[in-house]
């Protein structure tokens, strides 16, 4: 499947250095988004009232949007990815700011700006240039002795958390501050200081807890099974327990049809319905190849910019399966999060486009890149290939 | 995976020497720190993602939590049992319906629940609604087919298409198979005997929940017990009795009747019929009039049939004697004139024999005076004259009773006027004067007193033996006697009469028969008894009706050993030549009774006793001028305790406070009959 080396046009080139194997895992997952809106959407369509196949032709448009992003974007050059997000990220973080504005309310929140055609979440954009951002400022105040990169990246990280704070949208709230921790410890911050931090999380999610009414409901009900409505979280475990080894086949699932949210949020519990524990099983490991490989391949990478940057992508990405993933099984309490790529929904699908090509082109091997060697654990791990 | 291309740029395995400042050393061990903490990073996604995969293994295959029936009641289709509980009972229990059966006494069907299903679509899953319509068509033949295609092209997902096809049908179109064509099975109370009994059995709603009837008052019992209801009903006398009531009803061209046929030991209800009725399948399309069940919802002035209570009282409280005599002279207080028909010609003071024979107002009214008012009231209640009628229909009445019980109450009611009773209650009553003193309940539901059945079947085959040596032999007369007598269940139920003033009050029934108003009751050779009453009806303005009367006869037979009481009530007959123009009980209600009991005596296992016929009359004998013991004085001229005239005399002034009221309270009353009155005149 490798190219040929003689092939010198910029595609040859591209297919040559970029990983094909994260890449195959996107449009895996574009294809099981694709064939699970199918079973999901048509009976949430019909319960709003819409047309039975209007979610599955946006999707269709979505996703082939998504992948034309992450291919496109994984050509681009790191300073390109960087420029892009430092442009894209002023400005989703404008838009951000003007969801509080001129925002949709939609369940008591603002969170969404009308676009023709669709509704933009203009946060989701904001999680993947954040990340890359963020990579940059705390790289930079390595290299240049007076960039107060540090300061810098705390104080944007505060404005997007005011930001998210208002709207309010806890969720992605959590996914933004788990990066940004995630990327401060990639960097080498001090094992106290990570603590003090992961102490400050929990902090502020006893907070949330106190201060929102919403999220304080959804812990409580989480943390107390007999009591209060448990309907959403028990079809979807119904959905899974229908479902069982094999599935019920194409088309025959029956609980999906009363799943609120079976075309986003409980996409899974479909999946698990209808194809059961083999496929679901075979979703966690292609989204864990993409997330562990990418981490472990990170190893091999010198330039702290990269691995800060990567590490925070695919933080974001592979935090937001999790959330997904265990909020429909019932392991964490239920948020309202996409499963990337498969969920319904045009920002979800595009920004996780923008961030697997940005990890693709990050990643990309730089031809002419001559890595110093040492003699540690690491550097065995540095010979090691994942396929 | 093929070869990767990375293999090319493997950094050659050699060692070289490269000069390091303290710049690339921090960076370098900034680069392993990163990569050691990466290293964390990927392991920490390794755990969350195996708790996710683990807890997707408990989820679907380890511990899965079932669906809910209804969830997946398209996917897995409950599989019909045919009777798991193995509560199948009798022949008339069909697997996979719900409802229990009612029967009658004998096992007849009077009600039974049919399996059928309804056919319903989800639109969304047909193909072509016009083409499922036309092969729906073929099967179900009185489909809408526009109607049809119509609703099956509605953006729904649930549409009904027809109600309650039968099996067959429902395999025709599962034959089919045409996708999104489902069955909710059902079931449909059907009637098979149509008109009988229809206002007893009442009818079922579409959810098969009773509405009325006994179908609603054994709601519970008849969801819950698939084993058939049997009731105390005899269809073969129903059939007769409603046979013969409907021809008074038409040769007097009465506007409505009813009938009640009752053991006057048990209370068991052979036969109750209400004209006009309906086709008890046709419930929904039948006219208030038929469903109206004039024996226990119809209220009506008794009449003269409650002279029988009258009576019954004063002997009870020892107040009156047999050999007492009363004042027939007209009664005049305040607007009223207690009078008798004026055709009568009574002689001014009667014995009681004759005022019971001959059905004398005044007379009652005295007798009604001198046991009191107060007494009086109490009489009635003790005798369930004051509450509903204990029945097994929720259709059951109250009786409408006068709140104040003054003097002119006591009188009126002393002859049948100024209360309305159910016809079942009057029944009740009077089989309490006969049946040796007891106040049974009356019931729909045969008794299940399995003790006295095997014997009742004894008797039956032993009755029917003797009655063909009978003819053979004369002489074994006394053998079936004994052997019936022998059979007779023991009336349960409060004592409110001696045995003494039962067996004297069964003579004075007698007699009204064979020397009375009711002589064109009796049935040879059956000794009926019985009390004719004719109560005028109130009119829409609440005056009395002249000649538009409700007349009754309330018969037992055989009356030397009283077994059954024959009610039969006239509403609005009209005189005829054969009557000579008279409307009064004696000249229809009577006759019917006499031919009904000709009738349905065999069937309930009582012949016709001509042979000693004349022994067992002088037995029941009573003179219409008894003796009066030596030593008493009896009540008649000159000792006459209950005479208006003299209370009125005394009770000038307060009489005249009183009659105000009690016009006030009369009127209360007829205003509240008036509605009554209405619903029975209005056709």
């Amino acid at each position: 499947m490798a190219g040929s080396r003689i092939d010198d046009s910029p595609f040859g080139r591209w297919w040559r250095n970029v990983d094909r194997t994260t890449l195959i895992c996107a449009f895996i997952l574009i294809g099981f988004g694709y064939i699970l809106m199918l079973a999901a959407s048509p009976a949430v369509a019909v319960r709003i009232g819409a047309s039975r196949n209007m979610f599955i032709f946006k999707q269709v448009m979505f996703l082939s949007v998504a992948g034309l992003i992450v291919v496109g974007v994984s050509m681009l050059s790191r300073k390109a990815v960087l420029r892009l997000s430092l442009l894209g990220g002023a400005l989703m973080l404008g838009a951000t700011a003007l969801t509080l504005v001129h925002g949709i309310e939609i369940k008591g929140a603002r969170r969404w700006i009308a676009l023709p055609l669709m509704s933009l979440q203009p946060s989701e954009f904001l999680k993947p240039c954040f990340a890359v951002v963020t990579g940059w400022l705390l790289t930079q105040r390595r290299i240049s002795r007076y960039f107060p990169g540090m300061l810098l990246a705390f104080g944007l990280f505060g404005v997007i958390l005011m930001l998210l704070k208002s709207q309010p949208d806890i969720g992605m709230l959590t996914v933004i501050t788990t990066v940004f921790m995630t990327q401060l410890f990639v960097d080498g911050l001090n094992l106290i200081l990570v603590g003090v931090g992961v102490a400050g999380m929990i902090g502020a999610g006893i907070s949330a807890f106190l201060l929102f009414p919403h999220v304080r409901s959804r812990v409580e009900r989480f943390l107390h099974p007999n009591v209060g409505d448990h309907y959403q979280i028990d079809t979807a475990l119904r959905a899974f327990g229908n479902g069982g080894l094999t599935g019920r086949g194409p088309g025959e699932g029956r609980v999906k049809d009363l799943l609120p949210d079976a075309h986003a949020d409980f996409v899974f519990a479909v999946a698990g319905e209808e194809y059961g524990l083999i496929v679901c099983l075979l979703i966690i490991c292609v989204f864990g190849v993409i997330v562990v490989r990418t981490l472990l391949r990170l190893i091999r990478e010198d330039d702290p910019f990269v691995v800060i940057s990567t590490a925070g992508l695919v933080t974001g990405f592979g935090l937001q399966a999790f959330v997904n993933m265990a909020s429909t099984l019932h392991l964490i309490p239920t948020k309202g999060m996409t499963l990337p790529f498969i969920s319904y929904g045009g920002s979800s699908a595009m920004s996780v486009a923008l961030a697997i090509g940005m990890v693709l082109a990050l990643t990309r091997h730089q031809p002419g890149e001559r890595s110093p060697r040492g003699e540690s654990m690491m550097n065995t791990l540095r010979q090691w290939r994942p396929v | 995976m093929a070869v990767s291309p990375h293999d090319y740029d493997a950094p050659p395995p050699v060692t070289r020497t490269v000069r390091v400042t303290g710049e690339d050393l921090r960076a370098r061990a900034h680069r392993d720190q990163m990569h050691v903490r990466l290293l964390g990073v990927a392991g920490g996604f390794c755990l969350i993602f195996t708790v996710v995969a683990i807890k997707l293994s408990i989820a679907t295959v380890l511990h899965p939590m079932a669906p809910e029936k209804r969830q997946i009641a398209s996917q897995i289709p409950e599989i019909p049992k045919i009777d798991p509980k193995g509560s199948l009972a009798g022949d008339f229990s069909l697997p996979q319906v719900h409802r229990a059966s009612i029967i009658d006494r004998n096992g007849q069907t009077l009600a039974l629940s049919l399996p059928v299903a309804q056919v319903y679509a989800n639109p969304q899953e047909l193909i072509d609604p016009q083409d499922v319509t036309k092969k729906l068509k073929t099967v179900l033949k009185d489909l809408n087919e526009e109607e049809t295609t119509r609703r099956l092209s509605l953006p729904k997902q649930f549409v009904y298409i027809a109600r309650n096809i039968t099996p067959q049908q429902e395999l025709a179109i599962n034959s089919m198979g045409i996708p999104g064509i489902y069955f909710e099975p059902g079931e449909r109370r059907h009637y098979p005997l149509g008109n009988m009994a229809a206002q007893i059995m009442g009818t079922v709603d579409i959810d098969d929940h009773g509405v009325a009837g006994v179908e609603r008052f054994f709601d519970k019992r008849l969801m819950s017990d698939h084993h058939a209801l049997r009731l105390s009903l005899d269809v073969r006398v129903q059939s007769v009795v409603r046979d013969e009531l409907a021809t008074a009803m038409s040769t007097f061209q009465a506007i409505g009747a009813c009938a009640i046929v009752m053991d006057v030991r048990t209370g068991e209800v052979i036969a109750m019929v209400s004209l006009p009725d309906y086709d008890a399948n046709e419930f929904s399309h039948a006219s208030n009039d038929a469903r109206f069940n004039r024996a226990v919802t119809g209220l009506y002035e008794p009449g003269s049939t409650f002279k029988l209570q009258t009576a019954a009282m004063g002997l009870e409280t020892g107040t009156i004697h047999i050999w007492d005599r009363f004042s027939s002279i007209p009664i005049h207080i305040g607007r009223f004139t207690i009078s008798d028909m004026k055709s009568d010609h009574f002689a001014p003071w009667m014995t009681l024999p004759e005022v019971m024979a001959y059905s004398s107002n005044p007379a009652a009214a005295h007798i009604a005076l001198d046991v009191g008012g107060k007494r009086q009231a109490e009489w009635f209640h003790d005798m369930g004259f004051f509450a509903p009628v204990p029945i097994e229909l929720p259709e059951a009445a109250r009786p409408l009773v006068p709140h104040q019980w003054g003097i002119s109450t006591t009188m009126t009611v002393g002859f049948g006027h100024g209360m309305a009773e159910p016809p079942l209650s009057i029944v009740r009553g009077t089989a309490a004067t006969v049946n040796g003193g007891i106040l049974i309940t009356p019931t729909l539901l045969e008794r299940e007193d399995a003790a006295t059945a095997a014997p009742q079947e004894a008797a039956l085959s032993q009755g029917v033996q003797t009655a063909a040596l009978e003819q053979a032999e004369t002489d074994t007369g006394s053998a079936k006697a004994d052997s019936s007598s022998d059979a007779l269940p023991t009336p349960q139920g409060p004592r409110v009469l001696s045995e003494k003033v039962s067996a004297l009050l069964r003579r004075l029934l007698r007699l009204d028969v064979t020397s009375g108003t009711g002589r064109t009751a009796e049935s040879p050779g059956y000794f009926v008894g019985g009390k004719t009453g004719t109560a005028e009806k109130i009119g829409p303005h609440g005056g009395y009706l002249k000649h538009v009367n409700i007349s009754a006869f309330t018969g037992i037979f055989p009356m030397n050993a009283p077994r059954y009481a024959v009610y039969v009530m006239l509403d609005s007959p009209k005189p005829t030549p054969q009557t000579h123009g008279w409307t009064t009980a004696g000249w229809n209600a009577a006759p019917t009774v006499s031919k009904i009991v000709s009738r349905i005596g065999p069937m309930l296992q009582i012949f016709p006793d001509t042979a000693h016929a004349a022994q067992i009359d002088a037995s029941m004998a009573i003179p219409m001028h008894p003796a009066v013991p030596r030593g008493v004085r009896p009540l008649g001229p000159g000792n006459d305790p209950g005479d208006p005239r003299k209370a009125e005399a005394e009770h000038r002034a307060a009489k005249a406070a009183e009659r105000k009221a009690l016009a006030d309270q009369k009127a209360a009353l007829k205003a509240a009959q008036k509605k009554q009155a209405q619903e029975v005149m209005d056709e």
